[in-house]
């Protein structure tokens, strides 16, 4: 029985340590001070996204403090969202109660990035996204929600366009990860491939719990000749993918005659890290860490000083939002309203994932840096220049 | 309170006889309920009030299978996003007005519970437990994968709150009001507390505990337990349903993963927590349980391994739950405080 | 047709051996102590990364790696026993190391987030790139090694239950507490002796699954919910049972993925178990127990 009040004790113990460090990092008080909340699943599977993101975060806030944008500095809050409806609306609302951002930037899911927009647009908050691909996020259009990376109906109808032209396939097997993204990006290549007239052979949605695709490619193994398989899903069963495609002899990489399309959710390194299965892979890609323009150059370079690695897209979009709000500041912005309308009168940025420039959705419709690579016997990339 | 100490101390008698009335911990509770948003004026806690008041729903009706008619439920996910579903497919498919549907997602995962009861009344303990989790896995990937029904992963946007309340002379009640929509929450919250305490405290509550004790001699005692096990199992499924209602109207977004077994697990650690077989336990075990990882947003990082950790030390350190630490706490105090009067007397 | 039934009857059999080799562990504790450690699932992950870092930061081979997650899981399973599942024996209720070890899983899975991260491991053995191809049939060296460690493991347990003292008394206790203490041995020796087993199991499950896993900290959570069913369509506590009901599964998957589709493979299997429970609760091999419940 003695052991109870311990017990109280440790509970309240970390109760009251939690109310102590809950204070945000503040800045010298004389600085001027942009107020970032920065909304990214930093638990659970969806961590995947968040841990990447904080890294571009941080680089580009460290960056731009060195010397300070007219006379502002950015400081950043993150909250956990978690990649799911509820604690993003918990999450979101502690951000604007609490922390009352300038700005907010983040999720990468789009659901919880749907539940996040109505109540951006209550407290006139603006909200830049990167990850989301749901056209639901810029269709019909918030005013206070921007995305600078392409939607699912941008990348679906593109790839399925050059699948059918360029490459000349005319049969499919569709594979997706069971998830908004993957279904919704599945869709509309099917359709416009359909459309043109390509015919589907398979369509194979997973959950993201599968763990062995030895099945997946036995079956897609049997159903005749395939030409293009579009995969959607990320890089960890975005590995076991292609490996197991390889090894039914399905693809290139396995002397098969199938090539994997990929999209822009896949790193750089996949290659590396998939090995000779990913011989003939074609995907398209954001941000090429071998992109000669002098922003990428100093981008790589600086994140591998600060973090020892080679940045991913993943870092790069994280940059890439926050120098763009450092951009909107530049040009006057100081506060929620002007900082919204700045970002939608952006024109001729450019991040180290391309260009900028909303519609009146406030989707990007700047595709500049999306290019079509195929992976050579090195695993070196080509680019296939086909846009 | 068999205490025979209060016969000697009238004043204390007096005390204690209100405190342990009923009424008067009602109207604490509602007094307390209609305060809270008051204090907590902000959207953010009044978004977690809301999630405690269905959390208290769930932990209840969860407990009150496994407390009170001692059937391991595993499945409280499943009946949660059966309430969920199909009041807002109702509402957004077929304009089916709120309370309609409403009913009708608390009827559906009542007559879920029903079913599932009916099907494992020959199962016992684990039997139970794994065919309720079996049920949940089940409702779980028929959410995920019947997209033209469900939209699956694609989520249902835009749900609209409860309709607001026109009640003649008064002003009109708009639950797009977080304070609002936690006095509907917590007031219904409150009713099916009340309601499950008279029930339990019935002669209904009275033959449940016979069959949770010992089935056998209950049988011989002419009480149909089947009878009761699938009555307690449609009560305290719909009970999650009707907190799956309220989740979707409040939320405004519906994806399955919100009623994945883990939330299952969830609940039943509320109950477990609070102190199962008692009803204020799990209120107090939810309340906890979704407040605490609020209150560790702050640690940033490490906040779910203190969770975790909470979590383990409270089921090793107060195996009763808060209920049976709450109980051993008042008792050092009332014999410090006796103690403290004998000797100012003496 | 036919070779495409053959394939996918490989594939179900090589993942089927390792949910057995994880449904076990379950099932052992099951039988002894009639109680659910929820950290098993993360005990293999770890049994997955302990041999992850031996291999690739220590160099160390491949088959030592198993070795080594098999004792960082026997000594997790250890450590959880004396932490949870011993203080709480005497509380009576098979709830509270059940809700205990659900806190111990959210802690250790977000523990190894903060060390590990949150990015998938690339978990390469010189077996997983090797394919043999016999006729128009396919399969991986690492399948190949699957199989036999599982089934030398198996084999080693079955003996070891069957044939040695310690064995039976196991057996005796999983089958009547009260026998143990007839045969003088003290059952809680013989409670953290089972965890120990169980948890080096789930290890080398785990280095066994660790190039087949997307690797990240939650890995061991994909598969634990499967082994949960096994355990149940194979009977609580009943190890035959168990590993044929693990393959079952494991071919369950495979041909649900070539006939119906991956998203239905856990509607299907939990179908089978509720179809199990209606017709033999007692699981596919029926044992004479009392149902200690």
């Amino acid at each position: 029985m003695i052991k109870q009040p311990f017990s109280s004790l440790l509970i309240s113990a970390a109760l009251a340590g939690s109310l102590l460090v809950s204070t945000p990092g503040t800045l010298y008080a004389a600085d001027k001070v942009i107020k970032i909340g920065a909304l990214f699943p930093m638990s659970g599977p969806g961590s995947y996204f968040g841990a990447q993101d904080k890294q571009g975060i941080e680089l580009a806030i460290e960056q731009i403090n060195k010397t300070g944008i007219n006379g502002y500095k950015l400081e950043v809050q993150f909250e956990d969202s978690s990649c799911s409806p509820l604690p993003a609306t918990q999450a979101a609302k502690r951000l604007l109660e609490q922390y009352k951002p300038n700005v907010v930037i983040g999720e990468e899911c789009s659901d919880a990035t749907l539940a996040i927009m109505p109540l951006m647009e209550q407290a006139k908050i603006p909200f830049l996204n990167a990850g989301s691909s749901s056209i639901k996020v810029t269709e019909p259009g918030n005013p206070w929600t921007f995305r600078i990376m392409p939607n699912e109906v941008m990348q679906g109808v593109d790839i399925a366009t050059n699948a059918y032209k360029k490459l000349n396939a005319r049969t499919a097997v569709l594979l997706y990860e069971n998830t908004n993204a993957g279904i919704g990006n599945a869709k509309v290549f099917s359709d416009t491939f359909t459309k043109l007239g390509g015919k589907i052979l398979a369509d194979i949605g997973f959950g993201r719990d599968v763990n062995d695709f030895t099945s997946i490619a036995t079956r897609i193994a049997g159903v005749g000749k395939v030409d293009v398989i579009p995969t959607y899903t990320l890089e960890g069963q975005g590995l076991k993918i292609t490996q197991a495609l390889a090894q039914a002899g399905v693809t290139k990489g396995g002397g098969g005659q199938s090539i994997q399309l990929g999209t822009i959710w896949l790193p750089f390194g996949f290659e590396q890290k998939a090995g000779k299965a990913s011989l003939g892979y074609v995907r398209i890609v954001q941000f090429d860490p071998t992109d000669k323009r002098e922003i990428v150059r100093g981008f790589g370079q600086a994140f591998k000083a600060k973090y020892n690695q080679d940045p991913t897209h993943i870092n790069a979009h994280a940059y890439d939002q926050i120098i763009l709000i450092a951009d909107v500041v530049r040009r006057g912005a100081k506060d929620a309203q002007s900082i919204r309308d700045g970002l939608a009168a952006t024109k001729a940025f450019s991040g180290v994932t391309g260009s900028v420039e909303f519609d009146k959705t406030n989707q990007n419709i700047k595709m500049d840096t999306i290019h079509y690579m195929e992976t050579l016997p090195d695993l070196s990339w080509k680019a296939l220049g086909w846009n | 309170m068999s205490n025979p100490e209060i016969a000697e101390q009238p004043i204390t008698s007096m005390a204690n006889s209100i405190l342990t009335s009923r009424r008067f911990w009602l109207i604490l509770a509602a007094i307390v309920i209609s305060l809270l948003p008051m204090i907590f004026t902000d959207s953010y806690w009044r978004t977690n009030l809301i999630v405690c008041a269905i959390n208290v729903m769930l932990a209840i009706g969860l407990d009150f299978i496994i407390g009170y008619a001692g059937q391991l439920n595993l499945g409280q996910s499943a009946f949660y996003g059966i309430g969920a579903y199909v009041s807002t497919l109702l509402i957004t498919k077929l304009g089916v007005p709120f309370w309609i549907a409403f009913g009708c997602g608390v009827l559906l995962s009542g007559i879920a519970g029903m079913l599932l009861s009916l099907f494992g009344v020959r199962l016992r303990g684990h039997y139970l437990a794994i065919a309720s989790l079996g049920f949940a896995v089940i409702t779980y990937q028929i959410l995920l994968n019947w997209i033209s029904l469900t939209q699956g992963p694609l989520g249902i946007y835009a749900i609209p709150p409860p309709p607001a309340l026109r009640l003649a002379g008064l002003p009109i009640i708009e639950f797009s009001n977080l304070a609002n929509l936690f006095y509907l929450t917590a007031g219904f919250a409150l009713l099916i507390y009340v309601l499950l305490d008279q029930l339990v405290r019935s002669p209904i509550g009275e033959t449940l505990t016979a069959i949770r004790e010992d089935e056998v001699s209950a049988a011989s005692l002419g009480i149909n337990c089947q009878k009761w096990k699938v009555f307690a199992f449609a009560i305290g499924s719909s009970i999650a349903g009707a907190a799956g209602c309220f989740y979707a109207s409040f939320v405004g977004t519906l994806v399955p993963d919100a009623f994945f077994i883990t939330e299952s697990f969830t609940i039943l650690a509320m109950v477990i927590v609070g102190g199962m077989g008692t009803l204020i336990g799990p209120v107090f075990g939810a309340i906890l349980l979704t407040v605490l990882p609020e209150l560790l947003r702050g640690i940033g990082d490490l906040r779910l391994i203190v969770y975790g950790v909470a979590v383990t030390l409270v089921v090793l350190f107060m195996p009763g739950g808060m209920v049976q630490a709450a109980r051993l706490t008042a008792a050092r105090v009332r014999r410090v405080v006796r103690g403290a009067g004998t000797e100012a007397t003496t | 047709m036919l070779t495409v039934l053959l394939q996918q009857g490989i594939n179900g059999i090589v993942v089927g051996s390792l949910y057995v080799l994880v449904a076990l562990g379950l099932t052992l504790i099951y039988g002894v102590l009639v109680q659910i450690n929820f950290a098993h699932a993360d005990i293999v992950t770890l049994g997955a990364f302990a041999a992850y870092f031996f291999t690739h930061a220590f160099g160390g081979s491949y088959l030592a790696s198993i070795g080594i997650a098999l004792v960082v899981g026997g000594a997790l399973g250890w450590l959880i026993n004396a932490a949870i599942f011993a203080p709480l024996r005497d509380r009576g209720s098979e709830l509270l190391p059940l809700i205990a070890t659900i806190g111990v899983s959210i802690m250790l899975q977000n523990a190894m987030l903060a060390w590990f991260g949150p990015i998938p491991y690339a978990f390469d053995t010189p077996y997983s790139e090797h394919v043999i191809r016999i006729g128009s049939t396919f399969f991986t060296v690492q399948s190949v090694l699957i199989i036999i460690v599982s089934t030398t493991t198996i084999g080693l347990l079955y003996a070891f239950m069957k044939f040695t003292f310690l064995g039976k008394a196991l057996r005796a206790v999983s089958q009547d507490r009260e026998t143990a203490g007839l045969m003088g041995i003290n059952p809680n020796y013989l409670i953290m002796l089972t965890f120990v087993i169980a948890s080096a199991l789930a290890g080398m499950g785990g280095a066994l699954l660790g190039p087949v896993l997307v690797m990240t900290p939650f890995a061991g959570t994909s598969v634990i919910v499967k082994a949960f069913a096994i355990v149940i369509i194979g009977g609580f506590g009943n190890v035959e049972g168990t590993i044929i009901a693990g393959l079952l599964v494991g071919l369950i998957e495979s041909y649900t993925t070539q006939f119906l589709d991956p998203g239905l493979i856990d509607i299907v299997v939990f179908a089978l178990l509720l179809l199990m429970l209606a017709v033999r609760p007692t699981g596919l091999i029926a044992e004479k127990r009392e149902e200690n419940v």
